[in-house]
């Protein structure tokens, strides 16, 4: 009974003010939407850098000049390293066949290529990460490795590109946060004043009640649940949004262009996530314009 | 049922709100608070109820001590006083029945009993037949018996009324000054603060008569001067 009465009394300041309701709820399902892409991309590139980390620790790639004697010999050099865990011969074959393999249904533009130009290669995984540099310069002077002349570009470690792509993540990390935080303060602004309004709107109607006894708490509920409802319409917004945007293009995506290797959020824990925080900014919002404007 | 002592009330800045009151009314009594505009009626109200605490001085209503009372307790304390304003305080959007029902609702009475009580009441003050009327459709008299009804609905040992007939015409005022006796006669306190001259002299019932704050007179069966 008395929960039907808030909810009624919520839903009618609602739709008493909707136009300042739409502009809240649109602005908690924007910032909810990019809360959740945000989590998409991020979620992507940790993924992408714990791949790197754990497929390859350093790649040395050879002359096509050198000839097979050279590489064997190069080989045995690798395996009576004390560090080497394991170590991967890479034919010129293979690394064609991997190349075809990863750009499925777009073979053509290999087939355009005349001959192959990739170079054979060695991948070599250690026992302890943290000696890379140390095995890795052991190939920078190496006649048969392909450094360009003054570089060392013919040896490859994972370290670096998982640092870069550590880094451009924490820079997502941090402007991600930083614009959702923006927005979810922006949610918070503008819900507060829907219900500024709606406590301006209802003034008499509180005056009565204050007169006739009713509790400090029941005369807030039904502007807490307005607040919280309009935070919860955005983020149910958000959610759809965000499925949708997953369903047609994130898809698509993995299945066009494998060798991305983008992949889905866990659903469940976002969607979750997306929810409560729109309660949250629902609360906060009606919680604010209560403490300045409701006099009771 | 009503105590004042040595009450006072400065406003900021330094405006005299009552100077020194002290007054008792009793359980069942009727009683008129006359003075000119700015006298002290309203804010003498306004302590009963506790929308803000006096800057001295010591109030009691129903036994309890009003500068002891928890503001959670505050809400408890309104619903045994019933008010009545000058301006009815009905909701527009509400038919007549609804605003009654809703001073019930929000003081979280179970639906049967207002289901009950609301043609109850508005039986007793004469709107039997305008129950689903919206407040614009009545008359200024029929829409302050409603905001008495609401006021009485629950049976609050104390009645509050501030300037009731103030925008009411003489015969109308009549019959709310009826209503108000009657009820004063279920043992209900009426405390009615009013400029109404001819209606005080007419019932002549106690008068405590306010000026600039302090209380000039007290007299029972007095006449309003």
């Amino acid at each position: 009974m008395k929960f039907r009465f808030f909810v009624g009394e919520a839903v009618d300041s609602l739709v008493r003010n909707w136009v300042m309701s739409v502009a809240a709820i649109v602005t908690v399902l924007v910032s909810m939407f990019v809360l959740g892409i945000g989590a998409f991309i991020f979620v992507n590139l940790q993924n992408a850098t714990s791949g790197v980390r754990s497929k390859l620790e350093i790649e040395v790639f050879i002359r096509n000049t050198a000839s097979p004697d050279q590489i064997s010999q190069l080989g045995d050099q690798i395996k009576a390293m004390p560090e080497v865990r394991s170590v991967n011969f890479v034919s010129k074959e293979e690394a064609m066949n991997r190349l075809r393999e990863s750009m499925k249904g777009h073979e053509d533009v290999l087939d355009a290529l005349s001959g192959n130009p990739l170079p054979p290669s060695y991948e070599i995984y250690l026992k302890d990460p943290s000696q890379i540099d140390g095995v890795a310069g052991r190939f920078y002077n190496n006649p048969i490795v392909d450094n360009d002349t003054g570089t060392h570009n013919g040896v490859r470690t994972g370290g670096e590109t998982t640092d870069r792509v550590l880094q451009v993540t924490h820079y997502i990390l941090i402007g991600g946060a930083g614009f959702v935080a923006l927005l979810a303060v922006a949610s918070i602004l503008l819900i507060s004043n829907t219900i500024r309004l709606s406590i301006f709107a209802r003034r008499r109607e509180v005056e009565i009640m204050r007169l006739v006894g009713a509790t400090n708490w029941f005369i807030r509920w039904p502007f807490i649940m307005e607040g919280v409802f309009t935070g919860l319409v955005g983020a149910t917004g958000a959610m759809v949004l965000f499925l949708l945007v997953q369903n047609f293009f994130v898809d698509k995506i993995i299945n066009e262009m494998p060798f991305l290797g983008a992949d889905t959020v866990p659903t469940f824990w976002l969607l979750l996530f997306i929810i409560i925080g729109g309660g949250l900014l629902g609360s906060l919002g009606s919680g604010l314009a209560l403490r300045r404007f409701l006099k009771i | 049922m009503i105590r004042f002592e040595n009450v006072s009330k400065v406003y900021d800045p330094n405006i005299v709100g009552l100077k020194d009151v002290s007054v008792q009314i009793e359980r069942g009594e009727f009683a008129f608070l006359v003075g000119h505009s700015g006298s002290g009626k309203s804010t003498f109200i306004r302590l009963l109820l506790k929308e803000f605490e006096p800057t001295k001085g010591s109030i009691t209503v129903a036994g309890r001590n009003l500068g002891r009372m928890r503001r959670a307790a505050v809400p408890h304390h309104r619903r045994n006083i019933g008010c009545v304003f000058q301006d009815f305080k009905l909701l527009p959007n509400r038919s007549v029945a609804e605003n009654v029902a809703y001073s019930l609702r929000v003081t979280g009475q179970p639906p049967r009993s207002i289901r009950r009580k609301v043609p109850e009441i508005l039986q007793l003050v004469g709107l039997g037949e305008k129950m689903s009327n919206l407040p614009d459709e009545l008359s200024a008299g029929e829409q302050q018996r409603v905001s008495v009804a609401r006021a009485f609905v629950n049976h609050p040992s104390l009645l509050v009324a501030d300037e009731p007939t103030g925008n009411l015409d003489p015969d109308t005022s009549v019959g709310i000054m009826q209503l108000l006796y009657r009820i004063n006669r279920t043992g209900t306190t009426v405390l009615m603060a009013t400029h109404d001259r001819e209606m005080v002299d007419k019932m002549r019932k106690r008068v405590i008569a306010l000026e600039e704050g302090s209380v000039i007179r007290d007299e029972d069966k007095g006449l309003y001067r």
